[in-house]
């Protein structure tokens, strides 16, 4: 038998960790199933996002500040190597961002439009 | 976009944005922050004044070909502050025992290399994003001509 | 402190430094002297050979390279190990892409503008740099970084030209390789979680400590990584980007993607299954029967889709899924012979395939044929090419002599050790298909009639350049070589497959 109301609570208690999966399916669901391309890449953005979400919340402690250590001052400070190591993820989400968004005016610069689709009926018409 | 008010107001801005973006990049050893941050900071007061006056004189204060030279050369920076360690006969990237400055901690002018490497990788995302500005607005250009 | 000093204790981050440094300098030589572009790709492929000696040597006299980069020992700062298994893969990525850029100081000329010439090797050095970081990074976040930097070249090389069919490929592959990479990160995170660690060997140690508090942990987090790799690697039923990539793109890009891109992600998983997963995981999780499903669904419709195709390219590049799932065949078995098989593959089908893709390139080159019905007698007026084609195709079927029934040999055996005779079945009927798409090329060029006649259609032919022709001869040879003393690759493989297990 399972009990609801400790699932809840450990769901809270684990909150990021469930809106992070949650904005992964998201993202990763509009990118897989839309067909406009720039609905694609802000979908690859949605899923990055929430992968750092998710990287950054394992480095949090419970009360913890940022790790700027001034002397003579105890407290607990959160994981900085986390969110260091993000800090390149999204430097890299960003080129990749901008270099998707420049082949999606290429790809309309050639084809007239940014459906999927269309572009693949544009092809098979062609060959 | 010929506003006067946008002009004004940027012309007013800019240099203000500018200052704090090279606050933020050299205090990137001491604050959160740092060459990302303040470098992309540095790059949007840029491409700020070229969208409020016209590319032209967008281009006339930095141009494709200085910001992507830049660009290289800041990474290639990073690289060669790199070998630094090495020259010094101790491992690639090496700080502290490769003979750089250290300081007093909370210091501006301290942590060694990190703070040169700060400088260099700020100037280089500035010209990233000012390049990649340019490198859209002109595909963008060759699509209406 | 003399200069070989400096390069016999630095020669692991040289080797990659001097890759990412020489294509940073790229773009600023680049305004100042065009021309000078290809000299320096060449120079930093040389430097390398240097490294990449000496490394050799120290591997083989001294055991596995540590290096520590600023001086951080390894919990905290990065890592580069050079064993066996990395020396491998180093010396097939330095030859093979030194081979397809001297092909391609040529054939890059006639392909693309003037102006992004320079910007290519940029690109070219960035994406080898970044292999070559990938094989001996021991750092997950390393690796994520390295991944990415692979993956953005690779599409800017295939990009690079921008006419419709490249940029479309191109953004199918940025797309899937960002699931990659982000399945990659996000398992990154659910080990990082439970370990603490992110260099190889101390979240292996931490893993196998919390393993049995955790396990769902880490079974979603091998879950992530396969499906990650695969993508990357472009296993079966995610291999939608690969037919279209290498097709469109210029012929160097094709080879070094089809040749070496897909091959170091397959290295990676394999370091990463057996280095930092606990070996009681996989009763838990049968992930070696899993990629031994799907790499014989690999190799047998790889094969399929290749037989239909009209276009040369897109034919070899549908071939390359089907050689790709020999290699992970190799993985899958996961026994020593099995895994030489599958390791000694990743060198052959590196040297096979990007032959085939530079002498389909050549063709193309000198006389602008794509169809394969149009090659009906050209064997006899480009000789030196459709040779090494011939070669290649002998190779891939797997004739004694050439390489690639060595490799086939070894997975056929592995095959019989694990007891798994199903999978000894495919191997064989994959060689009958590759007879099936191959050979008829190959009869065709030598032996078939143009249906003109009388110079109406003569196929124009443009003299082949020295530069194009060496690659072809060398690679060539080495598929022979290769096949006739093989003992000269197999003392690296034998010795790491002996690390590995």
């Amino acid at each position: 038998m399972i009990d609801f109301a400790d699932v809840a609570m450990r769901l809270f208690e684990n909150m990021y960790y469930l809106v992070s999966v949650i904005l992964f399916v998201i993202g990763f669901h509009t990118m897989l199933t839309h067909s406009n391309l720039i609905k694609k890449v802000i979908g690859m953005n949605i899923m990055d996002t929430a992968i750092f979400l998710f990287f950054v919340s394992t480095g949090y402690v419970q009360g913890g500040v940022a790790p700027i250590i001034e002397p003579g001052v105890e407290q607990a400070y959160i994981n900085p190597l986390p969110t260091a190591l993000i800090l390149t993820g999204i430097v890299v989400a960003v080129s990749v961002t901008a270099f998707a968004l420049s082949l999606v005016v290429k790809i309309y610069e050639h084809y007239g439009t940014l459906d999927a689709e269309e572009i693949m009926r544009i092809r098979s018409t062609e060959s | 976009m010929e506003d006067l008010i946008v002009r004004m107001v940027s012309r007013i801005v800019v240099p203000f944005i500018q200052v704090y973006g090279f606050y933020v990049i050299l205090h990137g050893h001491l604050t959160p922050g740092g060459s990302f941050s303040g470098g992309a900071i540095l790059g949007s007061s840029m491409i700020l004044f070229a969208l409020a006056f016209n590319l032209e004189r967008g281009a006339k204060k930095l141009s494709h070909e200085t910001s992507t030279i830049v660009e290289c050369a800041g990474a290639g920076w990073f690289a060669i502050l790199g070998l630094v360690g090495i020259y010094m006969g101790q491992n690639f990237l090496t700080n502290k025992e490769a003979g750089f400055y250290m300081g007093a901690p909370g210091d501006l002018v301290s942590s060694g290399a990190i703070v040169l490497i700060t400088l260099g990788l700020g100037l280089k995302v500035a010209s990233t994003v000012v390049t990649l500005f340019y490198s859209l607005i002109e595909v963008e250009g060759d699509a209406h001509d | 402190m003399t200069f070989i000093n400096v390069i016999h204790a630095h020669s692991t981050v040289l080797l990659i430094v001097s890759f990412l440094l020489f294509s940073f300098l790229m773009p600023i030589l680049e305004r100042w002297k065009n021309s000078w572009c290809a000299t320096m790709a060449v120079a930093a492929h040389v430097l390398a050979f240097v490294f990449i000696g000496n490394l050799s040597w120290r591997v083989f006299t001294e055991g596995t390279i540590h290096y520590e980069l600023g001086g951080w020992s390894p919990p905290w700062g990065i890592e580069f190990v050079v064993d066996y298994l990395a020396l491998f893969m180093l010396i097939t990525i330095s030859t093979v892409s030194f081979l397809i850029l001297i092909f391609g100081t040529v054939d890059l000329t006639h392909e693309l503008k003037p102006k992004v010439l320079g910007l290519y090797y940029t690109l070219y050095l960035l994406l080898v740099g970044a292999m070559m970081g990938l094989a001996v990074t021991n750092d997950f976040f390393n690796m994520f970084v390295f991944m990415e930097i692979a993956a953005i070249s690779a599409c800017g090389i295939i990009s690079v030209k921008s006419d419709r069919e490249c940029v479309e490929a191109s953004f199918k592959y940025l797309m899937l390789s960002a699931v990659g990479t982000g399945c990659v990160l996000l398992s990154v995170a659910l080990l990082y979680m439970i370990g603490g660690h992110l260099n190889f060997a101390f979240a292996a140690a931490a893993i196998q400590d919390v393993a049995h508090i955790y396990p769902n942990n880490i079974l979603v987090a091998l879950a992530l990584f396969s499906v990650g790799f695969i993508v990357k690697a472009a296993l079966f039923p995610l291999h939608v980007w690969l037919p279209d990539a290498p097709s469109s793109a210029p012929s160097p890009s094709s080879a070094i993607l089809s040749g070496l891109v897909i091959k170091i992600y397959t290295v990676v998983y394999l370091k990463l299954l057996y280095k930092v997963f606990p070996i009681e995981l996989f009763d838990l999780l049968p992930v070696f029967d899993m990629i031994l499903i799907l790499s014989a669904l690999s190799i047998f419709f790889g094969s399929i889709f290749a037989i239909v195709q009209e276009d040369i390219k897109r034919m070899l590049a549908f071939s390359s899924i089907a050689q790709i799932g020999y290699v992970f065949l190799g993985i899958g078995l996961a026994n020593s012979t099995g895994l030489t098989g599958g390791l000694l593959h990743i060198f052959n089908h590196a040297m096979m395939k990007s032959m085939l893709f530079l002498s389909a390139g050549a063709i193309i080159y000198c006389t602008g044929i794509r169809k394969i019905d149009d090659l009906k007698g050209i064997g006899l007026k480009m000789p030196v090419v459709m040779g090494a084609f011939t070669i290649g195709a002998m190779a891939m079927v797997g004739i004694p002599t050439t390489n690639g029934f060595i490799s086939k040999l070894y997975l056929a055996l592995g095959t019989l050790d694990a007891n798994k005779h199903f999978y000894l079945a495919i191997i064989l009927i994959s060689s009958f298909l590759n007879c099936l798409y191959y050979f008829p090329i190959v009869i065709n060029a030598f032996f078939g009639e143009s249906e003109e006649e009388d110079g109406e259609e003569e196929i124009q032919v443009k003299k082949l350049p020295l530069r194009m022709s060496v690659p072809l001869i060398i690679l060539g040879a080495g598929c022979m070589i290769f096949g006739i003393f093989p003992k000269y690759i197999l003392v690296i493989i034998e010795r790491a497959v002996e690390m590995i297990l």
